[in-house]
């Protein structure tokens, strides 16, 4: 027990609740800011009345952005691009890091050594998008489910944790005949619960939060919701027919709350449950092997 | 003869694996060596559809070029006072949070801040600086209400001001990334034997002593190598941040190594300037981060990667 106490002492836990307040009033205030902005009346809006709360509740600039097809279909594509590109990188990032987990296998040292190579020095933007574009997948849908497929960050996490499997399973499992495509589907997947989900959620995340791959690669029916937000801040693109009606500025600002709340509320509603496996995943990235 | 047998051996055991192998193996190789070798074009001369790697070589000229460019020089200034700053701003910050932090005693608070600050890690940078835009701008947006109410102030058009980017971006990043950065932190400091403390209490030293004869000093080597690490990503900006933020008005400041690249090379396809612009800051990344891993295994005896 910390029984001393002195002025000091005092002094200091006072700084440290107050930090931790200010910290959680300025992480907190600009969502919650953006939510009662998206709620608001655009009159309340345009008088300033609104700050934390809704004034003049009204769910209109929710009703009318979900009429707008150019917006759900971007909800849709970036549901299909997280999907997608989570399962399909899921699957190549598995296959890649399970042989490269056995250190016996001849190889595998300068397969590695390439891939860390590659975290630090990579093709530019130019060389990437001139790749996409003679492979013929702009404009395509491929353009954002294939080539992000391998994240050496997440790769490294994925090796490190097989690694930690112990070698005696695989032994024994060899022992009764069983194949290696057995050991990993029966033996190692089960065992790696905890680390598929850190290494999917933070694709997942990469794949719902992307807009500038959707900028250059993609068609405006192919945008995803995040790129659709962007045009909307931007002025790029109108957010609807409808825009013209009314007072024209405010009820942008209580429709382009409504897409931040819209878009970024998955990931606020999940995050609670997974942030356990984020935080894992950043202490065993901070391990490294 | 046994050696031909130990190789007979190690196939039969191992050859599913490499079988495994080889499909991711050729992915990874198309998209990340590709590219990588790709970077030739900065020493070719691009046509359109005569190949993505260019036609002829034209040796260093697309490099004398942008060293002769006063926007490359402006582009390369930027982006070291903006990661010279944000890193002198940014790195301290994350260090306090940690130890103030674990000096929470109410758990749930605790549990409550800790996970609240991780959070904003995981918002889209588009929702971020869509967020900003509507909390600074001039008519509506809460912080000129309060200057304009509380202190009569004229409005300011914050996004739009070049003299406000670079702290804009800095302010930016503390908010997104404070509570993630410190959970390195946090983990070393519990890392630290709880003897240390009770000694210190022994001893007589209040809490705030113990922070700063105990806490500091012992994640004295964590600071050393997450410094280290953040001086090799010097010339590595949030490129999509300064790309969201970017307005002609604030160009001066907010023109950075990678947005050039972007408008040189995909707004007016000039791919091979680009990829030269490109890889330039491309080495000289490289050259950082592995003079800092080599000053790392100096300080603290081990590298970094």
């Amino acid at each position: 027990m910390r029984t001393y106490r002195d002025r000091s002492t005092i002094l200091f836990q006072l700084l440290v609740y107050t930090v931790m307040i200010f910290t959680l009033a300025a992480t907190l205030i600009p969502l919650v800011s953006m939510t009662a902005l998206s709620l608001s009346s655009p009159k309340a809006i345009v008088n300033n009345e609104v700050f934390l709360w809704p004034k003049n509740i009204t769910f209109e600039a929710y009703r009318q952005i979900f009429t707008y097809p150019n917006f759900f279909r971007a909800y849709g594509n970036t549901f299909l691009y997280t999907f997608g590109g989570t399962a399909i990188s899921l699957v190549v990032m598995i296959f890649f890091a399970f042989p490269l987990s056995k250190s016996a296998l001849k190889g595998t040292k300068f397969v590695l050594k390439l891939v860390i190579f590659s975290m630090f020095f990579s093709g530019g933007l130019i060389p990437n998008y001139l790749l996409i574009a003679n492979l013929g997948l702009t404009n395509t849908r491929w353009a954002m489910l294939l080539p992000f497929a391998i994240n050496q960050f997440n790769l490294i996490l994925l090796i490190n944790f097989f690694k930690s499997i112990p070698i005696d399973l695989e032994e024994a499992a060899i022992i009764d005949g069983v194949s290696y495509v057995g050991i990993l589907t029966r033996i190692v997947l089960p065992l790696s619960g905890a680390a598929l989900a850190t290494v999917g959620l933070y694709t997942a995340v990469f794949f719902w939060n992307d807009w500038f791959n959707g900028l250059i690669y993609l068609k405006s029916s192919q945008f995803p919701v995040m790129l659709f937000l962007r045009n909307i801040v931007t002025g790029t693109s109108m957010v609807g027919d409808a825009a013209g009606a009314g007072d024209k500025s405010t009820i942008a600002i209580s429709i382009k709350s409504a897409v931040i709340v819209t878009s970024t509320l998955p990931i606020i509603l999940l995050y609670p449950f997974l942030q356990r496996y984020f935080v894992k995943g950043v202490m065993i990235g901070a391990v490294k092997g | 003869m046994k050696k031909t047998e130990k190789a007979k051996a190690y196939f039969f055991r191992y050859w599913q694996l490499y079988v495994m192998l080889i499909i991711p193996f050729l992915y990874f190789l198309l998209f990340k060596y590709v590219p990588l070798f790709g970077n030739v074009l900065a020493f070719r001369r691009y046509r359109p559809g005569m190949g993505p790697f260019g036609t002829d070589w034209v040796g260093m000229q697309y490099f004398k070029r942008f060293w002769g460019d006063p926007a490359f020089w402006r582009a390369f200034r930027n982006t070291l006072v903006l990661s010279l700053l944000n890193l002198v701003i940014n790195f301290p910050i994350p260090i306090f949070f940690a130890i103030l932090l674990n000096e929470v005693h109410i758990l749930p608070f605790k549990k409550v801040v800790q996970t609240v600050s991780y959070m904003p890690r995981f918002i889209s940078t588009v929702v971020v600086i869509a967020i900003l835009g509507e909390l600074l701008s001039p008519s509506t947006g809460i912080v000129n209400i309060l200057r304009m109410n509380l202190l009569g102030q004229k409005a300011i058009y914050f996004i739009n001001e070049a003299k406000y980017f670079r702290w804009i971006y800095i302010f930016v990043d503390t908010w997104q990334y404070t509570g993630w950065t410190a959970i390195i932190y946090l983990a070393a400091i519990t890392a630290i034997p709880a003897d240390l403390y009770e000694a210190a209490t022994i001893d007589g030293a209040s809490r705030t002593q113990q922070v700063f004869y105990v806490t500091i000093p012992s994640i004295m080597p964590t600071i050393m190598v997450m410094l280290i690490l953040n001086v090799g990503r010097l010339l590595s900006l949030g490129f999509e941040k300064v790309l969201l933020m970017y307005t002609p008005d604030n160009s001066m400041v907010s023109d950075i190594i990678d947005t050039l690249v972007y408008r040189t090379g995909l707004a007016n396809q000039n791919y091979s300037y680009a990829t030269a612009i490109g890889l330039f800051s491309g080495i000289i990344g490289v050259i950082l981060v592995s003079s800092s891993n080599f000053l790392s295994r100096k300080v603290t005896g081990e590298g970094v990667y």
